[in-house]
Formats: structure tokens, C-alpha cells, sequence
């Protein structure tokens, strides 16, 4: 593809070239070229796009993108199903301009549509929807409620909604834009519940992938099943359900606490053995690298299990293929307290077919996992993510028209 | 009142205007400028109609040119398609769809004309 800026480049050169000596014509060339080159690597990452019609909607099955903002909202009393779909609408026509880089429609601030950087929009529904629109037959199999668990001090700020909006980018400024414009056509049927904002790394710090560090130090999101894989497609998208969440998948959300004011005061092979896997690369501590699979029946020379019965990777590891799952975990820093405790956690999202896949693992770690000393869930929510849209058509469209 | 927002593009070569237009939610639909009366934001009809010069692209925006359906005989609902056709002296009326959105801009009262 030939761009205007290439264009533009090479006629200057011509025009240079026939009334100056070759020499000179060459290093305006090549000023031009680096000139050139150095814009659009500082703008490479506002230029990267991800499409949003398919199969599923976007925003889970890509590498970590930098920024974060999960909305949750409950809808007002008179928002039914034909207003849902009008919602639906809007949202659908912003979510495709906005993966774009485009300003939405009837946007007030265009200038600051600056590019796509990566965005994306995911959409899903809360257990309460349903009850609320009676529509308890649309149900994807196995959503309900996750289970309370023992280890649980929920918030109401960071737990539960009717309508789940998640916004990605890979820049906050791009992020704000969209949050705004989604928002402003969502106040008609609807009114926030909460908002959580989260990071990553920056691009271009870290290799592309799902594992990044966690502000305990650990490597987070190892044997995630792969991208684009059929081990991804098997365990996080429906294949047998309602219509409209055909293409979708379950997700869990947790906001985790961290008390890194007790967790720093462990030493370094202290936490090593609360996780069960090195500090230094994530190897588990039977191995030498992160994607090496844990030896849970490794034992040293007295005798003891090298990776501890409290392990969290001994508790989290599946005891069988269905209780996996994808997990796309984002940091949260909400400053400091007085004493210098920082309220830091996780964000953590786990996408999967089939609840089941979650509630049998979190069941054994609330039951017993060590880390449960430094980690507390302060908020719990659980959504069925809408299958992905074709170009046309509405998202969620099947839902809101039975 | 609703105001209804696009961008047009003369790609004739002589000038046109919108001169008003019709559509099934409203009584009425007027061509309207926002203008300062008496120290205050007011909107009123555009005499002789919008102007778009041959080639030329407008925008029409809240608090700024604009249609105005008025009359509206039922409430015009966030994100519902609406039919508008657009009257034009100078070229023949189009009718388009537009989608419904919420807006909080163009807060305007509006000035009847007064003859």
C-alpha cells in the first residue's frame, strides 16, 4: 500500500533533485526517510487495530492490551427488551467505529478519536438481567451466581450488574474517549453500578503474550491455553446454547486485594514456597522453566514435597481437563493509605464454556491455599458474554428479539 | 423538538439548500440556524434555506446549522431509526434513515418567526 506521506516524500525528492546538485537531493532523501520512519514508529502503536465483527466479539481471545475499564450498569425500571435492543444498537455502530479509531456518531470531541490503538469492546450480561427481562430460557447452561466462598469479603461497588461494558486500549487517552462515548448512549436504559480501571505493562516493555508480572512479584497467567488455538476454542467458547451466546463464553470477574505490607515482609524463598513456582522466571520450583509442568510428587532430601500441599500452583492445577480455563489478569493502583499500604491488586477476569470450569478450582483454593493470607476477592461478578457480530447485524441481537 | 445532524456534499456544480423537510414523527421540519437574540442562545429558520455551495461540504451540528423536527407526534426513542427526507431547492429531496441518539448539546430555545 502506498501511503500520501510516501507519496508526498518522493515528489519532493524530484522536484529537489532537478534544481540542486544529486548530493544534496540524497541527504533530503534520507533526512525525509528517518524523518518518516520516526513518526511511524512513534505511532505505531496507535495504529495497530483489532477487527471487531466475527465470530466472538473481541477484547478476550489477544495479547494483553495496556489499559483497561470494566462498567458495569443495572438498567432502569422501564428499559425492556425492545430498548435493550435499541441499546444494543448504539452500542454496536460505536463499539465498530471505535475499533476503527473512528469517532462515534454524533461525537463532540472527533479530535480526540486519535486512532485505534488496540481497542476493543466486549459486551455481556449479569444473572440479574435476566431475572429482571424474564429471560430465564435464554440462559447459557450452567450461568448462575458464582458461589460464595469462605475467603470472599465482597464490596458491593466492585460486585454484580445487570450489563457488563469492557473498554481495552493500548492508550488511556484513546480508553477515556471510548468509556465517554459508550457511556453517553448507554444513560437512556441504564445507570452505572461501578467502574473498574486496570494496566499491564506498556507496549513494547514485555514480549507479546497473556503472562506478565502481578504486583506480588509472580509471574501471572501461566498455562493459559494458547491463542488461536483448539485448546482455546475448546475451553472458553459456547458451542451449544441459546443462540445469541453461540461464540461467547462465560466470564468470571474478581477484583483480588494484595497486602504487600505482609506479603514483602516473607523473604524471597518464603514466597517461593506460598506459590510454588521461582520468583525469578515462574518456573515451578521442580523446574527450570515457566512452561515446564509442575513435579507434585518431587521430594527433597527430607523427604518433604518440593512444592508445598499449600501451594497455590498445587491447589489451582487442574485435577482434570474441565477445570481449566483462559485468564486475561490486569493490575489495579488506586494510591496509597496513610501508612503506605498501597491498594493494589488484581483485576482478574476468567473467560470459559462452561462456569463449572471455575467454581471446582476456586472451590479447592478458598478451601485451602496460602496465599489466601496475602490475596483477598473484594469483588465478584459473573457475565455471559455475547456471541461475536456479523457486519449488519445487532449485538446480542437474538437475545432481545425473542 | 429534535434536531437531526449530518454532513453534506454538494457534488453538483450549482449551489443548493435545504429548505426544509418531512418526516412521519413530526408536523414540521425546518432548515434552522442558531443565532444570539436579546443576549441569549436562540435557534430559528434559516431564511431562504441552508446553503451548500456547488462542491462544497457542510456539516450540520449541534449549536450550529441544523433540521429541526418539530410536532412530534410520538417521543423519538434512543436508538431508534428514524425516516427524514430532506427537501433541497436546487436538487432533488432525499430521504435517509438516521439514527437516534442521545445529545446534550444544542440546548436552544427556539425563536418562532415573528410575521
Amino acid at each position: 500500500m502506498i501511503n500520501r506521506r510516501g507519496f508526498l516524500t518522493g515528489t519532493a525528492v524530484a522536484a529537489v533533485s532537478a534544481t540542486t546538485a544529486g548530493a544534496a537531493a540524497a541527504a533530503i532523501a534520507a533526512d525525509q526517510t528517518a524523518k518518516e520512519f520516526s513518526e511511524r514508529a512513534n505511532t505505531a502503536v496507535l495504529k495497530k487495530a483489532e477487527p471487531f465483527f466475527g465470530k466472538h466479539q473481541n477484547g478476550i481471545e489477544l495479547e494483553l492490551q495496556t489499559f483497561t475499564t470494566f462498567i458495569a450498569l443495572d438498567i432502569k425500571p422501564e428499559t425492556n427488551k425492545a430498548a435493550m435492543l435499541r441499546w444494543m444498537r448504539l452500542l454496536t455502530d460505536d463499539i465498530a467505529r471505535i475499533a476503527k479509531g473512528e469517532a462515534t456518531v454524533a461525537e463532540p470531541h472527533e479530535e480526540l478519536s486519535l486512532g485505534p490503538a488496540r481497542s476493543t469492546v466486549t459486551v455481556g450480561f449479569g444473572p440479574t438481567l435476566f431475572e429482571k427481562l424474564d429471560l430465564q430460557n435464554e440462559v447459557p447452561k450452567t450461568f448462575e451466581r458464582i458461589p460464595a466462598f469462605k475467603i470472599d469479603q465482597l464490596k458491593p461497588e466492585f460486585s454484580d450488574g445487570d450489563v457488563l461494558i469492557q473498554v481495552s486500549a493500548d492508550d488511556p487517552l484513546v480508553l477515556s474517549h471510548s468509556v465517554r462515548a459508550l457511556t453517553r448512549d448507554s444513560m437512556g436504559f441504564a445507570e452505572v453500578r461501578w467502574t473498574q480501571s486496570g494496566f499491564t505493562n506498556a507496549q513494547g516493555v514485555v514480549p507479546g503474550g497473556t503472562r506478565q508480572r502481578n504486583l506480588m512479584g509472580q509471574v501471572d497467567g501461566t498455562d493459559n491455553p494458547a491463542l488461536g488455538s483448539d485448546d482455546f476454542d475448546n475451553l472458553v467458547w459456547i458451542k451449544d446454547g441459546p443462540k445469541w451466546a453461540v461464540g461467547g463464553c462465560i466470564m468470571v470477574l474478581r477484583r483480588i486485594a494484595m497486602n504487600l505490607n505482609t506479603w514483602d515482609a516473607l523473604g524471597r524463598s518464603d514466597k517461593e514456597q506460598v506459590i510454588g513456582r521461582k520468583l525469578s522466571n515462574g518456573a515451578p520450583l521442580t523446574g527450570e522453566n515457566e512452561t515446564d509442568i509442575p513435579d507434585f510428587e518431587a521430594e527433597d532430601e527430607n523427604g518433604l514435597k518440593v512444592i508445598a500441599g499449600f501451594a497455590h500452583v498445587r491447589r489451582a492445577s487442574p485435577t482434570n481437563l474441565n477445570e481449566r480455563f483462559f485468564r486475561r489478569p490486569f493490575n489495579y493502583d488506586c494510591g496509597l493509605s496513610k501508612d503506605g499500604n498501597p491498594d493494589v491488586g488484581l483485576l482478574w477476569p476468567a473467560y470459559m464454556a462452561n462456569l463449572d470450569q471455575y467454581v471446582s478450582v476456586q472451590r479447592r483454593l478458598a478451601e485451602f491455599d496460602l496465599l489466601n493470607k496475602w490475596t483477598t476477592p473484594i469483588g465478584s461478578s459473573v457475565w455471559a458474554i455475547a456471541g461475536g457480530v456479523a457486519e449488519g447485524a445487532i449485538l446480542a441481537q437474538e437475545l432481545f428479539s425473542s | 423538538m429534535t434536531g437531526a445532524f449530518a454532513t453534506f456534499t454538494n457534488n453538483t456544480d450549482r449551489d443548493i439548500r435545504i429548505i426544509g423537510g418531512t418526516a412521519e414523527v413530526a408536523a414540521m421540519v425546518e432548515a434552522h440556524e442558531v443565532a444570539m437574540i436579546d443576549g441569549a442562545m436562540k435557534m430559528r429558520a434559516v431564511e431562504g434555506g441552508i446553503l451548500i455551495k456547488a462542491g462544497e461540504t457542510l456539516t450540520l451540528e449541534p449549536g450550529g446549522l441544523h433540521i429541526m423536527l418539530m410536532g412530534l407526534n410520538k417521543p423519538v426513542l434512543d436508538g431508534e431509526e428514524v425516516s427524514l427526507t430532506v427537501d433541497f431547492d436546487g436538487t432533488e429531496d432525499l430521504t435517509f434513515t438516521w439514527p437516534v441518539k442521545p445529545s446534550v448539546a444544542g440546548d436552544e430555545t427556539y425563536e418562532p418567526k415573528k410575521d
